[in-house]
């Protein structure tokens, strides 16, 4: 029964979740308008040629797309953002750098990188080479016996790591919502339970390829057989995981997606060279002056064009025009 | 003035997260910015919902319906704008961006940290636009909004100065000022609106510029400018005002026309264009229509910034200018860098058009030929910095400058937010300090450039009202400052802001460093030799501010 639950029906509801939601929030980003182009600008812009510019200038203030490319994949690879982290002391003139959270980010998420790669090994038939050799790599194969994968202790560090600084830091704590303490515990009893299967309740590792195999190919009578084989250690690590991935939509671990939609990273810094058009502005005249409506009840601004403006000012005007649009020195 | 506390104590609080749930009751003097009266929102050239009413803090006189209207604002903001609802969607919380804000570190209040800033707006958001909030409330972090959290809402979307310093360490890059902002737009929505900038948003519109200066008034200080330049000079300079068929149209900020330090700044410009001029033909004109570049409604509102800044490039048409040149103002430079040219279509005159095709001063005044704009300028935009322009002009050997005219100077240069984190414009300056003077130093690498501090008084909290926030805010740029004054005997504090001068003033004299205030064009304007008039280098006695130049022996 559990094998039916947790091994059938649970992952097809968890990935549909996932993928439905996932597919949501993005098109739901996408449809919102983007009015301005507004990347905040992190370097010396584009300029005169003698102007010089650095190559991190040309990360920071992109101006071409392959420079606004460089400096997302730069964000999105190194988090060069948390790498220029530093810490205000109050008592001091001087800040200290301050690249915890850096560290345990890198350490987190490129972990999760290669225990997601090892994981495939689950799905994929026959394994690519490639995960096999970064899996040796990682183990340094041969030295422990049953190998030691690395990235998957690591993975358990870090998010200790990140949670502590949660509870113990006091900024973070203030800022720390019960759905941040709640990823994180969830992460860290996905990977705990993780590696006990891997070193101490071990599951027929064989089985549960032969299970998921056949959920991915929709051979549901195959795969509730061979579900019903399966040690329940394992239905903790994958139950945990399939809620983790129908979570992942409603939560701010959307940030994985959302990180490529940040206008202020996304756009080069070329506002000078090219115009940027608002989507729902046309530009002719200025929305006020058309009067903006709020509750039925629209509120307009008169519009200072040249001619009004010459109206209310004439005589103050003509004594300019008179002197024929010259100021010089009153003679004394 | 309202005065900052003699003794200023700064009080770390960290709350639990469900405090910071609960609205603020209690608002700290100094920190309150005044709503807006009526003759500033109901008037007839600016118009803002149910500005009719004159309200306070205690009793906000909302519109019947109210959340409605603020909740559908809040669903239009989402649908209009793409960051601010990634933005709310996507921060993990991590506080890397919390003790990046100047006013957070200056009042230690949690809710001044930039996401704690943001969790107020995005805790409403989570209430009425996710499942999640909407199921788990309170614990997915959820919050209803009430007239308290409006209230709260309010009082902290007016201690942001839209600097964007924290949105530079934000590993998403999520920009707190523009939150901010489209949040402002929303609470303009139900009637609530910021007294300080709206005095000078409605000025502006009726007006032309922030001070209500009719054309007269403009005139009649650029002409003073000009009589003290002759005492200081010798020469007799001339400019142009509203005059069509000049090859440039210049805009500065209206505290140019009056203020001081700006002033001789004002004095600056005046300098270069005659030189300009006379040497090179090239014409330059002010315009009393356009005679704001600053732009208060960018502190307000998308619909504001673009009421405002409107009348610009409508000026540059009718004059049949090639281009325009800015004067030296931060926030300026986030409208006319970034807004501008998407809010307003760019001019269309022939004289225009022909200039972008080969965009070469030489094709204006010939002796120029050579400095040219399209490495990074289009006739899309059409703005040209003052000090771009300088920094060009003195690469290309176009003016003669003598820095030791600057010599009794030490100077150390601000970056206003706005121009270095919304436009780039980093190097160019220190390029003409460089060459305008012997005694340049920065400050230390962690308070310049793209970190840099902010004044503290930006986005519209330059009210008197606000003095003690404003003089918490400014604390870490005055470190800085007090770091090189130290160090190098820095006497003097360059900025290319209007705000900034009208601020670092007050905030010296408060944090007790003796140094000066000015900007950059006033330095330029100190070195130029005016070789068109046949001065020589050794000829200037005085500088702008009227001190002699040579000191006397053994001093
Ligand atoms: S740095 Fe960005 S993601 Fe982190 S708390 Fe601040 S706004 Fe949120
Ligand atoms: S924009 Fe500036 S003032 Fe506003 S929250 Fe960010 S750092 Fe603070």
């Amino acid at each position: 029964m559990i094998g039916v639950i947790f091994g059938v029906i649970v992952p097809y509801i968890a990935v549909a979740i996932f993928v439905a939601g996932v597919i949501y929030r993005i098109i739901n980003w996408a449809s919102s308008a983007v009015p301005l182009k507004v990347p905040t600008t992190g370097g010396q812009q584009k300029s005169f040629p003698f102007i010089k510019r650095t190559i991190y200038d040309r990360f920071d203030s992109p101006y071409t797309k392959w420079e606004t490319a460089g400096r997302m994949l730069l964000e999105i690879f190194f988090f060069r953002s948390l790498l220029k982290n530093t810490r205000y002391y109050l008592d001091r003139t001087s800040q200290k750098d301050a690249r915890w959270l850096w560290l345990f980010g890198i350490m987190f998420h490129y972990s999760l990188l290669l225990v997601l790669i090892r994981h495939s090994r689950f799905f994929l038939e026959p394994v690519p080479s490639f995960v096999e050799t970064l899996s040796n790599i990682e183990a340094f194969k041969g030295v422990f016996i049953p190998s030691v994968y690395i990235s998957g202790l690591v993975i358990v560090v870090a998010l200790f790591l990140l949670w502590l600084r949660r509870i113990f830091l006091s900024r973070e704590r203030t800022l720390s919502l019960p759905s941040d303490h709640f990823v994180l515990i969830l992460l860290l009893a996905i990977t705990i339970s993780g590696n006990i299967m891997r070193y101490f309740i071990k599951a027929d590792l064989y089985e549960v390829k032969e299970l998921l195999t056949n959920l991915m190919i929709f051979n549901i009578g195959k795969a509730i057989e061979v579900a019903n084989n399966i040690e329940p250690i394992f239905y903790i690590h994958f139950g945990l995981a399939c809620f983790l991935l129908a979570y992942f939509p409603f939560s701010k671990l959307m940030h994985a997606g959302g990180v490529l939609f940040t206008p202020t990273r996304n756009m080069p810094n070329d506002n000078r060279a090219r115009r940027h058009v608002n989507p729902w502005d046309p530009a002719d005249v200025p929305l006020l002056s058309k009067g903006i409506t709020v509750a039925g009840m629209t509120f307009k601004s008169k519009k200072l064009d040249w001619d009004t403006y010459h109206e209310m000012y004439a005589d103050q005007l003509e004594e300019i025009e008179e002197a024929d649009f010259k100021i010089v020195p009153e003679e004394l | 003035m309202e005065e900052a506390p003699e003794r200023l104590e700064i009080r770390q609080r960290f709350p639990s997260w469900r405090e910071m749930l609960k609205p603020v009751k209690k608002f700290e003097e100094g920190r309150v910015s005044y709503l807006s009266l009526p003759k500033q929102v109901n008037s007839e050239f600016f118009k803002m919902p149910f500005g009719d009413v004159e309200r306070d803090l205690d009793d906000l006189k909302l519109p019947e319906n109210w959340k409605e209207i603020f909740l559908d604002a809040m669903k239009d903001t989402l649908e209009k704008n793409r960051a601010f609802k990634v933005f709310m969607d996507i921060c993990v919380r991590c506080g890397a961006c919390a003790d990046k804000c100047h006013y957070y570190i200056g009042t230690g209040d949690p809710k001044n940290m930039p996401v704690g800033r943001a969790e107020l707006i995005r805790s409403v958001y989570r209430r009425y636009f996710t499942p999640a909030g909407k199921i788990f409330g309170e614990l997915a972090g959820a919050r209803e909004l009430t007239e308290d959290v409006l209230k709260e809402l309010y009082y902290y979307a007016y201690q942001c100065s839209l600097c964007r310093r924290c949105s530079v360490f934000c590993p998403y890059g999520i920009d707190t000022a523009e939150i901010v902002w489209w949040l402002r737009r929303m609470l303009s929505r139900v009637g609530l609106n910021q007294r300080f900038m709206t005095i000078s948003i409605e000025a502006s519109s009726r007006t032309g510029n922030h001070l209500g200066l009719l054309p007269g008034g403009m005139y009649g200080s650029i002409q003073q400018g000009l009589e003290e330049l002759k005492d200081i000079t010798g020469f007799d300079l001339h400019t142009y005002i509203n005059k069509k068929g000049a090859d440039v149209l210049f805009v500065a900020p209206s505290a140019d026309y009056f203020a001081t330090p700006h002033w001789y700044v004002m004095l600056g410009y005046l300098l270069l264009f005659n030189e300009l001029e006379e040497r090179y033909g090239l014409t330059i004109t002010w315009s009393t229509y356009a005679g704001e570049g600053g732009n208060f409604g960018s502190f307000h509102s998308y619909e504001a910034a673009q009421l405002l800044n409107s009348k610009l490039y409508k000026e540059a048409e009718r004059l049949g200018v090639s281009f325009i040149i800015g004067g030296e103002c931060g926030h300026m430079w986030r409208d006319k860098h970034q807004f501008i040219n998407t809010m307003n279509q760019p001019p269309k005159n022939e004289e225009w058009k022909r200039f972008w095709e080969n965009p070469d001063l030489g094709e204006l005044a010939e002796g120029l030929r050579g400095i040219r704009f399209d490495s990074y300028a289009s006739g899309e935009h059409g703005w040209i910095h003052i000090l771009e322009f300088v920094a060009a002009l003195i690469e290309h050997k176009k003016i003669k400058v003598d820095k030791s005219r600057n010599d009794q100077w030490i100077a150390t240069y601000h970056d206003p937010c706005n121009i270095a984190r919304g436009m780039g414009l980093i190097e160019e300056p220190r390029y003409v300090l460089r060459n305008v003077m012997n005694n340049f130093y920065d400050m230390p690498e962690h308070t310049i450039k793209d970190k840099t501090y902010c004044c503290g008084a930006g986005g519209g909290l330059l009210a008197d009202e606000l003095m003690d926030l404003r003089m918490r805010g400014v604390m870490p740029r005055m470190m800085a400052v007090r770091h090189v004054y130290k160090k190098y005997g820095v006497n003097i504090l360059l900025t290319p802001c209007a705000i900034d001068k009208a601020q670092f003033p007050h905030a010296l004299e408060y944090w007790k460093i003796p140094v000066e205030v000015g900007g950059p064009m006033e330095m330029v304007g100190n070195a130029l030799v005016l070789t068109a008039f046949g001065e020589k280098p050794e000829d200037r006695q005085y500088d702008l501010r009227g001190e002699p130049l040579k000191k006397e022996e053994g001093e």
